[in-house]
């Protein structure tokens, strides 16, 4: 039995009383559903952003590696003795001791290179993939949490705000929408750049509304304009009776989005999703410093996102909001394994993510990306945790999604994964403990033909081959797989010479080896 | 079963033209589409020229309606097609840093240098000069079009603003031209070529990304899943073999520094794919044998074969001139006429798209007011019909355009750069169509901006850009008379009239709790002394709320 099948609820949320002119049909008293919603599901999701594409080799470091990543991208390494351990092969990035005590105190996790199959490196595809939740190769025009709340108001933004839902779905800070809160009628997010600033927008005298298309666009109109008044209006109340009890750094320009972030919700704003972000990853050049690797442009902004998480984590702890709030980064791409001549890196492929709060799983999830001696040009870090498996997985523990529509909405070929851990009554877990996962190939180099070789129980389990692009080059299997071991033989003489990677992905488990395909 | 298709479903991937052939209007007691086609037959005057000229520019102005009225439709119609030059093209207005373009001169034929500056500063002034064009347009049909075509096409990230410049002439060049032959030039248009990987398609490694979009988006557009990869318009084997047909052209030029080096674009025969291409059932099984440069302009023949281009086409045209909701009626008796129109001249835009903005459904009152205007026509509509000057100086110019279109990307439009290569959700994202324009933060940025327009202004490096009230008004017919002074600017301002008590409450800002002629004898009191500041302060204040509400009204977001 899967854990999550027992976290299918009561469905609070999933089944709303039907509104019609604004009353609402059935018998449910509003308290009643009120209630039972603040206990079930008062849990807010802060996402931040990292937008240009983060560095994470310069992040969260693979120390096993250091010797490959010497000879890659020897002018912006850090000193291997600079970098904080987290584990005995992998470390953090020296400037980033808050995240490191966050890990220490078991609050802070990592997931391992997260990307997608065929990963895109233009900014703004990629962005587009990681919001709405799509395939490399598909136009989504919703966003992944815009599906989630649609799917239980689908009638938004008519007759919102409500007695049930006074407050945003969502909040991007910052003056555009997030993407990831887009739904197939209205984006679900509000924006806010000050709460303590919103101004009232002007609400004219109404006039008759003609019964026309013309009347029906104007009653739209005036429906929005006096819907962003109510919700201007709550949020300004939440701010003013709001507190944060921990000083946020004032030149920390993420920690004072942050700090909104925990203000609003100790004043008691109902907002679910939290949408921050923090800009300049595109560290194309001087990423670095030229005569110090461990200061420099990149230092700084992992500075900034490691001192940002630490005092809202912290002010969350004092607020006694911990346990009601998680958080997780994402940026559009990694950057290329091999740095350039200017000190910096250029697009490349999967990165590591941060999740955190005292509900997440305080571990590194997944290994340690393999850097070959010889690093091609253009090879960035090969995937080996699909996003919309991050996604999915949050969705399920942390919003009580049935994995059913994880796989609708999200992922057809969704893979659990163990990303938050049981803080609450409603968490339920039973987490299988499986056996390590272990991928072996042979011959390595191959020519003409390689073998994989693992053992599985009775589960789901695909199998694929990427090159160092990151693109996906072919599916060897995805199928129900008999318990034992397994060996698979492919052809590999179609294949032009260079590094490979083999991605073996069962249901929790997942793994990615690296080959070489020789002339 | 086609998962992509299916999920694509699920997830509001929607490119599609087709029609929604579900009513929403069972509710209302009228029905929309009791018009079709046919010649408009009503009365002629100001309420129907302000609606054609709402509709083909970017906000007339008070003077264009009254001539459009005084005109006529006939003259009106022959104006707004009028055959224009391509416009002077943009100027470099103050980077002195480039060896090859003097201040004051056109870039668009000199090479880069290495230095980015010289990029970017030809991008800016790109960006302001087309400011410059719509600001600019008087009674003309044409940069509607362009913009049209831009959302249709919808190239962005191409950013050698040579190729911008480049394609967005081609768009002015078409604008109510031929629209097979646009296709067939936007197929190996350089700027094109780079936006859908045209450039990499070769024999050896086709690249389908744009044979795919020539199918669903530009011409054909996708129905409704026939079968697995079978779109009822074309299936996937003919996204394969059109792709193959697209193989070996190249663009050239992009940043190029090279003084021999143009815009333009290239046939590599070598890496064409010269093996005959087998369409499918959707196309009658035609057979595409190697034609080398000349195969795209057959291929694109091929799919002009079908009607369904014309239909097609015909309702991104509705949409963009008359309202999102095409029902059944709508459908029968106004896209299936235009596009047998479309066919009957050989895919000439101009005789439909002037069949039905000259149609009794074009003029009918449900058609009249039900536009969201898109921030492009909502900022500069206030521009225009306010009549906001903007300096003279060449530097000054350029930097107030500049600076106008940053402003108007902050409501979520940004005129080199849709969304995505669907264009603008407004025009294809069901159900919401128009209404995505606005939000709590575009609504933020649109009211903050009429808001600041009808107060202080915008300082652009010390050029005040602001609606000047007192001179604005000595415009109108009878300023002095509140009654006419509040009908004329709704007149101007909004798509259809007010009632009574909007009008009341928007006296109020004006001559709070007065009688009618105190403002009369206000106003009266400033025109004979006109150069009393007190006087002139004291009325422009008033008027300063007057605009400011009256901007801020839904009203004036509707065209």
């Amino acid at each position: 039995m899967k854990r999550r099948h027992f976290l299918h609820t009561t469905g609070a949320v999933v089944s709303l009383p039907v509104l019609l002119n604004g009353m609402k049909v059935g018998t449910l008293p509003k308290t009643a559903l009120f209630n039972n919603m603040n206990l079930e599901n008062d849990r807010v999701l802060v996402i931040i952003q990292l937008n240009g594409g983060n560095d994470g080799l310069n992040m969260i470091i693979p120390i096993d590696q250091y010797d490959n990543l010497a000879s890659a991208r020897a002018n912006i390494l850090l000193p291997e003795n600079s970098i904080l351990p987290a584990t005995d092969v992998t470390g953090f990035h020296p400037i980033m001791t808050g995240v490191k005590s966050l890990y220490d105190d078991g609050k802070l996790g990592i997931i391992q290179s997260a990307g997608y199959p065929d990963q895109n490196r233009s900014h703004f595809r990629s962005t587009d993939i990681w919001t709405s939740g799509s395939p490399a190769g598909e136009f989504w025009t919703t966003g992944w949490l815009g599906r989630y709340f649609e799917e239980r108001n689908p009638d938004f933004p008519e007759n919102y705000p409500n007695s049930d839902f006074p407050d945003p779905f969502a909040i991007t800070m910052g003056s555009t929408v997030s993407e990831t809160c887009q739904g197939t009628v209205a984006n679900f997010s509000m924006t806010l750049n000050d709460p303590f600033s919103l101004s009232a927008l002007t609400e004219g005298e109404p006039g008759d509304v003609p019964n026309t298309p013309y009347g029906e666009e104007l009653t739209f109109l005036r429906t929005a304009i006096a819907q962003t008044n109510a919700y201007s209006e709550n949020i300004t109340t939440a701010a003013e009776q709001g507190n944060n009890l921990v000083a946020y750094p004032d030149d920390n320009r993420l920690a004072q989005q942050l700090k909104n972030v925990a203000l609003l919700m100790s004043g008691g704003l109902q907002t679910k999703v939290y949408v921050v972000s923090l800009g300049g990853f595109d560290t194309h050049a001087n990423q670095v410093d030229i005569n110090d690797a461990t200061i420099g442009g990149h230092a700084n902004l992992l500075g900034t996102l490691s001192q940002a998480i630490k005092v809202f984590q912290d002010d969350l702890q004092q607020l006694g909001l911990e346990e009601r709030v998680i958080g997780m980064t994402f940026s559009e791409f990694g950057r290329k394994i091999k740095s350039n001549d200017s000190f910096g890196t250029d697009h490349g492929t999967a990165a590591p993510l941060i999740v955190f709060g005292s509900c997440v799983n305080p571990q590194i999830l997944g290994d340690n990306p393999e850097i070959s001696p010889q690093v091609a040009a253009s090879e960035g870090v090969a995937m080996q945790y699909d996003f919309r498996d991050i996604y999915g997985s949050i969705l399920m523990d942390w919003f009580e999604v049935d994995e059913t529509e994880v796989t609708s909405s999200l992922h057809p070929e969704f893979t659990y994964l163990p990303i938050l851990r049981n803080c609450s009554a409603t968490t339920s877990t039973d987490t299988v403990i499986k056996p390590d996962l272990d991928l072996r190939s042979s011959p390595n180099p191959c020519r003409n033909m390689i073998r994989f070789q693992f053992t599985t129980t009775q589960e789901y389990g695909r199998l694929a081959i990427f090159d160092a692009m990151g693109s996906q080059i072919k599916v060897v299997f995805g199928q129900k797989l008999a318990p034992g071991a397994h060996e698979v033989t492919v052809d590999t003489s179609q294949l032009p010479a260079g590094t490979y990677y083999a991605h073996l992905q069962l249901e929790g488990r997942q793994r990615t080896s690296r080959f070489i395909k020789m002339k | 079963m086609d998962r992509r298709a299916t999920l694509a479903t699920l997830f509001g991937r929607s490119k599609t033209g087709q029609s929604s052939t579900q009513s929403k209007k069972a509710t209302m007691g009228l029905t929309r589409q009791m018009t079709g086609l046919e010649p408009y037959t009503g009365p002629w005057g100001f309420e129907q020229a302000a609606h054609l000229l709402r509709r083909c520019t970017f906000g007339p102005t008070y003077a264009e309606m009254k001539q459009a009225t005084e005109d006529g439709l006939d003259a009106t119609i022959e104006t707004l097609f009028a055959t224009l030059p391509l416009p002077e093209p943009p100027l470099n207005y103050y980077y002195e840093e480039d060896p090859n373009v003097p201040i004051g001169e056109p870039w668009m034929d000199a090479p880069y240098t290495s230095d980015n500056a010289s990029r970017l500063y030809r991008r800016r002034s790109l960006y302001g000069w087309t400011v410059g064009q719509i600001l600019n347009e008087g009674i003309s049909l044409r940069e509607k079009m362009v913009l049209f075509w831009n959302n249709h096409f919808a190239i962005s990230e191409v950013d050698d603003p040579k190729f911008m410049l480049q394609y967005t002439n081609v768009y002015r060049t078409y604008a109510w031209g031929n629209f097979r032959d646009l296709v067939k030039e936007m197929t190996i248009n350089p700027a094109m070529l780079r936006f859908l990987n045209g450039n990499q398609n070769t024999k050896n490694a086709p690249n389908e990304n744009f044979a795919r979009e020539l199918l669903e988006l530009f011409t054909i557009g996708k129905g409704p899943l026939a079968g697995p990869g079978d779109y009822t318009n074309y299936t996937e084997q003919d996204v394969v073999a059109m792709a193959k047909v697209l193989t070996g052209w190249r663009d050239q030029g992009y940043y190029s520094e090279n003084p021999d080096v143009t815009v333009g674009s290239y046939f590599r025969p070598n890496q064409h794919d010269t093996t005959a291409k087998q369409l499918s059932h959707r196309f009658d099984n035609v057979v595409i044998n190697d034609m080398g440069e000349g195969e795209y302009s057959h291929l694109i023949d091929v799919i002009f074969g079908k009607s369904e281009v014309a239909r097609f086409i015909s309702r991104k045209l509705y949409r963009w001139f008359v309202y999102y909701d095409i029902d059944e009626e709508a459908e029968n008796e106004v896209i299936e006429p235009m596009a047998q129109i479309l066919i009957d001249n050989d895919y000439e835009i101009r005789p439909a798209l002037e069949t039905l903005l000259r149609s009794n459904h074009f003029f009918d009152i449900l058609n009249v007011g039900p536009l969201i205007k898109n921030p492009i026509d909502f900022s500069y509509s206030l521009f225009k019909q306010l009549h906001v000057e903007m300096p003279e100086e060449l530097e000054a110019k350029y930097v107030s355009w500049l600076r106008i279109m940053t402003l108007v990307n902050l409501m979520e439009m940004d005129y080199y750069t849709p969304p995505s290569v669907s264009g603008w959700k407004a025009y294809y994202q069901e159900p919401l169509f128009y209404r995505t324009w606005i939000n709590a933060t575009t609504l933020q940025v649109r009211m903050g901006f009429t808001s600041r327009m009808a107060s202080n202004g915008y300082f652009f490096e010390g050029n005040r850009i602001v609606i000047n009230p007192l001179a604005f008004i000595s415009t109108l017919d009878n300023p002095v008379d509140i009654n006419d002074l509040l009908d004329e600017l709704v007149k101007i301002l909004f798509p259809q009239p007010i009632s009574d008590s909007q009008k009341a409450a928007l006296k109020e800002f004006v001559i709070p709790g007065l009688p009618d002629f105190e403002w009369t004898a206000e106003y009266s009191q400033y025109l004979s002394n006109p150069d009393d500041s007190d006087l002139a302060e004291a009325i422009e204040t008033k008027l300063r709320s007057l605009f400011n509400a009256m901007l801020s009204m839904p009203e004036f977001y509707l065209s």
